[in-house]
């Protein structure tokens, strides 16, 4: 098939050969060229409409060519031309005859070959361009492929985007708080939670779950607006009837007005009480509390109590207590420092400092300007004042004391004139309570913060704060820290054994003081509820009875033994007695515990006969002290035990009867002795002490021994 | 408001203590104090001489009412028994109640009652062991000395001669025989098997050797030795030793001014204690051995712990809450508190 194509194209591009040949032979003499010169416009005419037909046709042909085949077309041409030029060289070198026109005939050989060469240049160029379209438009449609791929991918995101949107997406339901599936298929009627859907279809469960929360809330709302309604309505019954009263009040103050002669005619004071009340208001809720349960203690069991308030209301009412009272004091603190690091250049400033610390010194002890007073009437008419006051900044409660006496009570009694004082009165009521430091410990920090003392400094001016009166107020201080509020049962459970005691301690301070001034004038009273205790006729008689000091009873000689133990403190009372009989002479000092008489009086006894003995050496004055310091109970009856000094003191000239008759006794001394035999004694002497019979039966008028 | 005061009144009452018996626990280990309250105390003397004693150990472990009268004058220790004299009846405790902390009464013996409105006391106690077992001696506030079979609580006997109450009793000839001391100044010897009279009276205070007559003439305290050769007493006359044979006075130990409540025999020492503060340790020959001061002004019982050879200690009681320990003799190492 291709050898007749072949054929054919070789003709034509001999063809052209030939033509192109003849018009580039510039090798051909002038003569020619002219030649070719006229024919050239001619060949160029027909050359453009040539050329272009055979560019397309050259293009048509390169599609139809091979490749390989013109590339060994190449090579033959090459080596044809070499062959001839070899052919050429060996023609010129015969030098023959004919050799110029074999050189001819060859050079027309040699120059088609060329044109085959120009012709397979020409078709080598259309291939490459060709070649490179190609490339170009394979380039093109990766690029656009390739931007396909970009946007899909793009798209791609986009939705995935919008599925993430879709699958966080949160529906309004969720948030409302609905009733559990159990409970809303228990409660809600069947038209709404229709079971058989919704049991297998969460969708519509939820959504029938939300119609029946609808429907509730419906009902719900429904009601409120009902209550709302029916309060409304209650609220303007109320207002009816606010005013209703309102206008009564007027009316009953009218009334209560016109009953006022008539309640003091009756001496039943309501209205005052009642302004009391309104007073008691503004208390501080420690001393409210006292107060409270005071007046309901008078009313309630002792009427011979006076339960009252004092002080300034106005003031009360102006000041806000209940906030805390907060000191300026950092500023002083400040201040303080500033005045250490430039003393000098501030005497001025120093003096206004002072004048402010002054006044929160007082601040400090401020007391509230309310207070409650209670009176306690004694039997012999005698009074107890008792002035409660409330320390606003401290939080304690301090107590002013008074006592009025009687009339018909009033003595003179030397050597125990500071018992009655209102400073020692009520000292240590219950164990250990002298009222001079602060229950509340913290107030100690507070006092020294201020350059204050002690508050036992201070008792003077504010008062003494017995744990009794805290407790009263309903302040329990445990251990010393403050409680945080007053406490109405720990008031309510101490009230009466304190009022009992202070009862108590106010008639046996004016017992004993009685019987200290007739003690003074050598004389033992023994009251006739006790005379039977002792014997009709005792011939030892009381010489001396003098007030005595601390100091005086430590340094005795006689006393060592009871100091040692812990007998006798600095609040004690002291007192040196001296008993006597014929040369037998009996000392002793009595210490009185200010908790006397629930405390009994201690006797330190020395007796001087013949020789000086006291209970370190002598047994018997040991049993002695004995009768007096521990079978004391004896000495006092149910009802009081405020003859307990006198007693005691009785007891102890008796026993030193007995003490002087038995030891007379013992010593078998020839004539009369000089301690006479008056008592009767069941034995002298009994056990392996020898003691001696110091009881006394009243009912035989015997002694014996206990 | 007495139970507030309890605490003030307990520590009245230790002041006036006064500690008139004591015995040891047949262990050894404990010690048993009465005193004037009708308390009796248990101490361990274990503890109380251990090397980390302190205070706390120096107070009773335990203690009981035993008397609700007063005075306990005498305690007495037998295998099993606790027995407690003094005001009230005789009392028997369990040892081992009492050292569970829960003692129980026994057996009480009613003194006999011979008279009206005296209630006499029981001063001293004596033990002595017979074929038919044990028998109790006490000499009572009447006068007389009595003697109790403790197995059956059943009186064996009664001695009465004495003019006035008996201080002390004691045995003698294993327990054949039994000597009494009398506030009547006679020291009367028993014989227990025949009853009656007594067989011999000694009156020191008849002899010119023994008598102090400006003291008085009761005889407070007698005691025999193991060899019953000697008798020693002592009161308002002097603490003297008595040859029994020829029942006179053979050596006096001087002591001036001093009433004896207490006198033993301990190995070859006569130990003593009256009315001052020291416990006197005497060679038979009269002379002082050596004197050991002691918390107590009147000493009214002295006691040397046989039971138990860690714990050989004399104590020492009387007119004072403290026992005082001795645990060579020679000085007091430390003193127990009778703190209830």
């Amino acid at each position: 098939m291709d050898d007749p194509k072949e054929e054919k194209k070789r003709k034509r591009t001999i063809k052209l050969g030939d033509n192109s040949s003849s018009g580039s032979g510039d090798v051909k003499p002038d003569m020619k060229r002219l030649k070719s010169e006229s024919l050239k416009i001619k060949q160029e005419e027909a050359h453009v409409n040539t050329g272009r037909n055979l560019f397309y046709a050259e293009e048509e042909e390169v599609e139809g060519r091979d490749v390989d085949k013109d590339v060994e077309l190449f090579q033959s041409a090459c080596g044809d031309i070499q062959r001839t030029i070899a052919d050429i060289t060996a023609l010129k070198e015969s030098k023959s005859k004919n050799a110029k026109a074999d050189i001819e005939s060859k050079k027309m050989e040699g120059v088609l070959q060329i044109v085959m060469l120009k012709k397979l240049n020409r078709l080598a160029h259309i291939r490459c361009k060709k070649v490179r379209d190609g490339t170009n438009e394979a380039k093109m449609r990766i690029d656009r492929c390739h931007l396909l791929v970009q946007n899909l991918l793009y798209e791609i995101m986009h939705l995935e985007k919008e599925i993430m949107k879709c699958l966080g997406f949160k529906s309004k339901d969720e948030e409302i708080d609905l009733v559990p599936v159990e409970q809303f298929y228990d409660e809600a009627p069947t038209e709404i939670s229709k079971p058989e859907v919704t049991e297998s279809d969460g969708h519509q469960q939820t959504l029938a779950r939300l119609d029946w929360e609808l429907e509730q809330r419906k009902q719900l709302s429904n009601k409120l607006k009902d209550a709302q309604k029916s309060k409304e309505k209650i609220e303007t019954e109320i207002k009816t009837k606010q005013e209703h009263l309102d206008t009564l009040q007027p009316k009953l103050n009218v009334i209560l007005q016109s009953t006022k002669p008539v309640q003091e005619y009756l001496d039943m004071p309501y209205d005052a009480v009642k302004e009391e009340h309104m007073t008691a208001q503004y208390l501080p809720h420690p001393l409210f509390v006292l107060y409270m349960q005071s007046s309901a203690y008078k009313d309630a069991c002792d009427k011979k109590m006076k339960v009252t308030l004092e002080g300034n209301l106005e003031a009360a009412k102006s000041t806000d207590f209940n906030a805390p009272l907060v000191l300026d004091d950092d500023s002083d603190s400040d201040q303080d420092e500033q005045e250490e690091t430039d003393k000098k250049n501030s005497k001025r400033r120093r003096k206004t400092v002072e004048v402010k610390k002054s006044e929160s010194k007082s601040k400090v002890l401020t007391k509230h300007p309310l207070s409650v007073v209670i009176e306690i009437v004694c039997d012999d008419n005698s009074i107890l004042h008792l002035r409660f006051h409330y320390l606003s900044y401290l939080k304690i409660i301090t107590v002013v004391v008074n006592v009025t006496m009687a009339t018909s009570s009033s003595t003179s009694c030397v050597s125990a004139s500071d018992i009655l004082s209102p400073d020692l009165i009520l000292d240590a009521l219950y164990t250990g309570d002298h009222g001079n430091t602060s229950p509340n410990h913290s107030n100690q920090y507070e006092l020294n913060r201020f350059g204050l003392q002690d508050l036992n400094v201070y008792v003077t001016q504010v008062g003494r704060p017995y744990l009794w009166a805290q407790r009263m107020g309903g302040l329990q201080f445990l251990q010393g820290d403050p409680p945080n509020a007053p406490q109405t049962s720990v008031s309510y459970h101490t009230m009466q054994s304190t009022i009992l005691k202070l009862r108590k301690r106010v008639q046996s301070r004016l017992a004993l003081v009685k019987q200290l001034s007739s003690l003074e004038h050598n004389n033992v009273p023994v009251t006739s509820e006790y005379i039977g205790m002792f014997p009709v006729k005792l011939s030892s008689h009381l010489k001396s009875w003098q007030r005595s000091t601390y100091e005086e009873y430590t340094e005795s000689p006689f006393t060592q033994g009871k100091v040692t133990q812990g007998i006798g403190c600095q609040s004690d009372l002291f007192f040196k007695t001296v008993i006597e009989r014929g040369s037998g002479k009996l000392e002793a000092y009595v210490v009185i515990a200010p908790d006397y008489p629930v405390e009994a009086p201690v006797f330190c006894i020395r007796i001087t006969w013949g020789t000086v003995r006291d209970s370190s050496n002598d047994c018997h004055i040991q049993e002695l002290e004995a009768e007096v310091n521990i079978h004391y109970d004896e000495l006092t009856n149910e009802k009081s035990c405020d003859q307990l000094l006198t007693n005691q003191l009785q007891r102890l000239i008796m026993c030193f009867d007995v003490y002087l008759e038995t030891e007379s006794q013992n010593i078998q001394n020839e004539g009369p002795s000089e301690i006479a035999k008056e008592k009767v004694f069941s034995r002298l002497c009994r056990g392996k002490s020898r003691s001696k019979p110091y009881r006394f039966n009243p009912n035989t008028g015997i002694f014996s021994h206990r | 408001m007495k139970e507030q005061n309890s605490d003030s009144l307990s520590k009245r009452k230790l002041l006036h203590t006064t500690v008139y018996s004591q015995c040891f626990s047949p262990c050894g280990k404990y010690l048993v104090a009465a005193n004037n309250f009708g308390d009796i105390a248990v101490y361990s003397l274990v503890a109380a001489l251990a090397p980390n004693a302190d205070d706390g150990t120096r107070k009773p472990i335990y203690s009981f009412k035993a008397s609700t009268e007063g005075s306990i004058y005498s305690l007495l220790s037998t295998e099993t028994l606790l027995i407690s004299a003094g005001n009230g009846d005789i009392c028997a405790w369990k040892w081992s109640e009492i050292l569970d902390k829960a003692a129980k009464l026994v057996w009480s013996i009613k003194v006999p009652q011979l008279q009206a409105y005296t209630n006499p006391e029981i001063n001293s106690l004596a033990l002595s062991k017979q074929e038919t077992g044990l028998q109790l001696f006490a000499g009572s506030g009447d006068n007389n000395v009595y003697t109790w079979d403790i197995e059956s609580g059943q009186q064996t006997n009664s001695f009465s001669g004495h003019k006035d109450y008996v201080h002390c009793v004691c045995t003698k000839n294993s327990g054949r025989e039994c000597v009494s001391a009398s506030e009547d100044g006679t020291v009367r010897i028993w014989d227990c098997r025949v009853g009656g009279e007594a067989i011999h009276v000694l009156e020191p205070n008849k002899h010119d050797l023994t008598a102090r007559l400006d003291m008085g003439k009761w005889v407070g305290c007698v005691t025999c030795d193991n060899n019953e050769d000697w008798l020693t007493l002592g009161g308002a006359p002097h603490l003297s030793s008595w040859h029994l044979r020829s029942l006179e006075p053979i050596c006096i130990f001087n002591s001036p001014g001093v009433t004896h409540n207490y006198v033993s025999f301990y190995e070859d020492t006569i130990l003593s204690g009256g009315s001052e503060g020291y416990v006197n340790h005497w060679y038979v020959n009269g002379e002082v051995k050596r004197k050991v001061p002691c918390s107590a002004a009147n000493v009214f019982n002295i006691n040397v712990n046989t039971g138990s050879e860690n714990n050989k200690v004399l104590c020492v009681a009387g007119s004072s809450p403290k026992i005082d320990v001795c645990t060579n003799f020679g000085y007091t190492a430390f003193s127990l508190l009778f703190a209830l």
